[in-house]
């Protein structure tokens, strides 16, 4: 198996967490195999719930695709506005994410907002 | 009661009556495409006087519920030639709904080549000549505050800009927000219909006025606090809209291939990062001053997705920046400079000029070699002009259409002659299903907002693919359509889509303040009545299905990077409305 670079982004808050962490953006990595789009998560420390797909050379792939020498990737938290989510097919990759749709339960005395 | 209101400027005669039969049970775009499709002739000339400019609050505007505060405006566009619907923030549609104003109607033409000011208050409607100093190229911003010494800070106020009073295709209405800065009704055209019937400014002051009339109170508050509990809890509002603005979308377009770049040669840039929504939250942070991350473009917005963009110095450029301005002139034109694009932004709105409209034409004009590529400064001094306008200032304003014939160009992306946003039809397919279909012209906001039922569907949507796409875009106008006759932003559509008691707490709004039993099963056919309505006033303007189709190069020329073509044919295209 040849080992090559790959090529990570990060959008939404992982941009900033990227440069202030790296220093660069995008981020030049030296792989020596194949990895899949959480173990990459977990070796940049990036929290798993803060990655609702991932891209793969402009496809938008499942967090746990693999990602190969040579490979553009980049991760997106949840976020993205508008029906882009389904139209870009955010919504058929993230059913098994950990940042699927989280909804925050609602704490006690929160106040009304209506 | 609930009063419909007609200015006739041929007379100067205004007419204040209860609401007609027919329209009872209808706000916003519902309201205002029936009333065209019902009394303008779909075959009139647009700027002549047998055009109509309506103005609708929405169904829930003016009371507590979460982000209600956008207001319809209606006409036959001048740009188009099709029914338009235009739906915009600021202040005017929570007042009118408070004064009891379901609709107000601007008809006729003066005689006379005057301009004039339409002042509505709870003693009535008067028209006064408008003042000198707000004519004759004074820009928006310097309007409102003119206006706002003359009737009040707390006045809302409608104005045809600069561009609106020459009649220029891509004018908008301008409308003051919060802050007295400027939102816009911006898509077709219909400032250049305000300016044409020469009403210049329209006021609205609602001291006085009572709260919007509740049938049921306490059902209202249960749902509305549930409403707002579904779009805060939502990561779009949360981490994404807030932070980031709509501009985060320009890193996501351009990763997934479908920004469209160099006049739609290309679906990806390597500037991105100039002008992406990452780069401008970390800006607007470090320059500090007068910049704001997050705003809300009318009172009740609790998604706040404008921002303030300061200069260098922190001093206030602009807000209401959004993504497809940036990218039309960051990636479409090659403008690189993010401060070039937010100049620009600024006059656009000073001018009351559509930002996309003008933003596709410039790249259009670039490749047709009216304007060098990516100078942003030589697009600055244009957008100034056309207060004056000079003539490339007025082939510009003419909108997309008319300088890719002017240039000489095939490569002209329009549908029924209004440019494309932000999104390639050919990376992005479902929405360029929208853009051909659509009553409106080429038009991302038309397709926007779904019910739940979509989500079957959504979980096997792959852009680059046809499955699935046509049920795609169909339930998305028909979902758009109904949440447009609402009041509430488009924006909502995040905690209704992901979260169903977020939509059904949309529903028990409107059954509470109405004293209604709505099901999500009527607001889908009020969605698609109104979708109906517009297309049998295009039907009668003369539109047929030759007329939903993408231009043509999207057939022959692949995008990079996934060198793919618009593939759907006429039948497909045509299955869209089959309902």
């Amino acid at each position: 198996m040849s080992s090559g670079t790959i090529e990570i982004r990060g959008f939404l808050q992982l941009d900033a967490f990227i440069r202030k962490r790296y220093k660069c953006m995008p981020l030049i990595l030296e792989i020596d195999a194949p990895i899949s789009g959480i173990d990459l998560a977990k070796q940049l420390e990036i929290p798993l719930d803060e990655v609702e797909v991932i891209f793969i050379n402009g496809f938008v792939h499942e967090t746990g695709a693999m990602i190969h020498p040579g490979d553009r990737m980049a991760f997106l938290p949840p976020g993205c506005p508008g029906p882009y989510r389904i139209a870009l097919g955010f919504y058929g990759k993230n059913q098994d994410s950990e940042a699927n749709f989280k909804i925050k339960p609602k704490t006690d005395g929160e106040e009304d907002l209506s | 009661m609930e009063q419909f209101i007609r200015v006739d400027m041929t007379t100067q005669q205004v007419t204040s009556g209860p609401l007609p039969e027919k329209y009872v049970g209808l706000g916003g775009r519902a309201l205002t495409s029936n009333f065209v499709n019902d009394e303008v002739k779909p075959t009139c000339h647009a700027l002549g006087k047998n055009n109509k400019l309506i103005f609708a609050p929405g169904l829930l505007s003016g009371t507590s519920a979460p982000n209600s505060g956008r207001l319809s405006v209606g006409a036959k566009s001048p740009l188009t030639g099709t029914i338009k619907e235009c739906n915009t923030g600021g202040l005017f549609s929570q007042k009118m709904a408070k004064m009891g104003i379901k609709a107000f109607v601007v008809e006729g033409k003066p005689a006379d080549d005057k301009f004039y000011i339409i002042k509505i208050d709870m003693n009535g409607v008067s028209i006064e000549e408008a003042p000198e100093s707000i004519l004759g190229g004074c820009g928006n911003y310097e309007a409102i505050q003119i206006l706002n010494e003359k009737y009040g800070a707390k006045v809302g106020i409608a104005l045809a800009g600069p561009a609106g009073e020459h009649r220029l295709p891509s004018a908008n209405i301008s409308f003051k927000d919060p802050e007295s800065n400027i939102r816009s009704a911006g898509r077709g055209g219909l400032g250049a219909v305000m300016g044409s019937k020469n009403v210049k400014a329209i006021i609205i002051d609602d001291a006085g006025a009572k709260p919007v009339p509740v049938a049921d109170p306490e059902k209202f508050r249960a749902a509305a606090k549930i409403f707002a509990r579904a779009l805060l809890d939502h990561p779009v509002a949360g981490q994404g809209l807030a932070a980031y603005g709509t501009d985060v979308l320009v890193n996501i377009l351009n990763e997934a291939g479908g920004l469209p770049a160099h006049n739609f040669t290309a679906g990806r840039i390597d500037y991105n990062d100039n002008f992406s929504g990452e780069t401008m939250n970390a800006l607007i942070t470090e320059r500090g001053g007068d910049g704001k991350v997050s705003h809300g473009c009318h009172p009740g917005c609790i998604i706040r997705c404008s921002q303030w963009y300061p200069d260098k110095k922190g001093k206030y450029i602009t807000s209401g920046f959004e993504y497809e301005t940036v990218w039309g002139l960051g990636a479409d034109a090659g403008i690189k400079d993010f401060d070039a694009i937010a100049y620009i932004d600024r006059a656009m709105d000073d001018v009351g000029v559509d930002s996309i409209e003008i933003a596709v034409a410039v790249a259009t004009a670039m490749e047709g070699g009216l304007i060098p590529w990516g100078d942003g400064e030589g697009v600055l001094q244009i957008v100034k002009d056309m207060a004056k306008p000079t003539p490339l200032a007025r082939i510009i304003a003419g909108g997309c259409a008319i300088v890719g014939k002017l240039c000489g160009l095939y490569r002209v992306p329009v549908v029924k002659d209004q440019a494309i946003p932000a999104y390639d039809p050919r990376a992005v397919k479902g929405i360029g299903l929208t853009y051909a279909t659509t009553p409106m012209g080429a038009d991302h906001t038309a397709g926007y907002c779904i019910s739940g039922n979509i989500l079957k569907v959504g979980a096997d949507i792959d852009p680059l693919k046809k499955d699935g796409q046509i049920e795609y875009a169909r339930a998305m106008q028909i979902g758009t359509a109904a949440v447009d006759s609402t009041g509430m932003c488009l924006f909502v559509y995040f905690g209704i889509a992901d979260n169903p008691g977020g939509y059904q707490a949309l529903i028990d709004m409107i059954n509470a303040q109405y004293g209604l039993e709505l099901t999500a099963e009527d607001v889908d056919k009020l969605g698609e009545s109104v979708l109906k309505v517009e297309r049998d006033f295009n039907k009668r303007a003369g539109f047929t299905n030759a007329h939903d189709r993408l231009p043509e190069f999207m057939e022959y020329e692949p995008i990079e990077p996934h060198n793919v073509v618009w593939d759907f044919t006429p039948e497909e295209i045509d299955e869209v409305y089959n309902f």
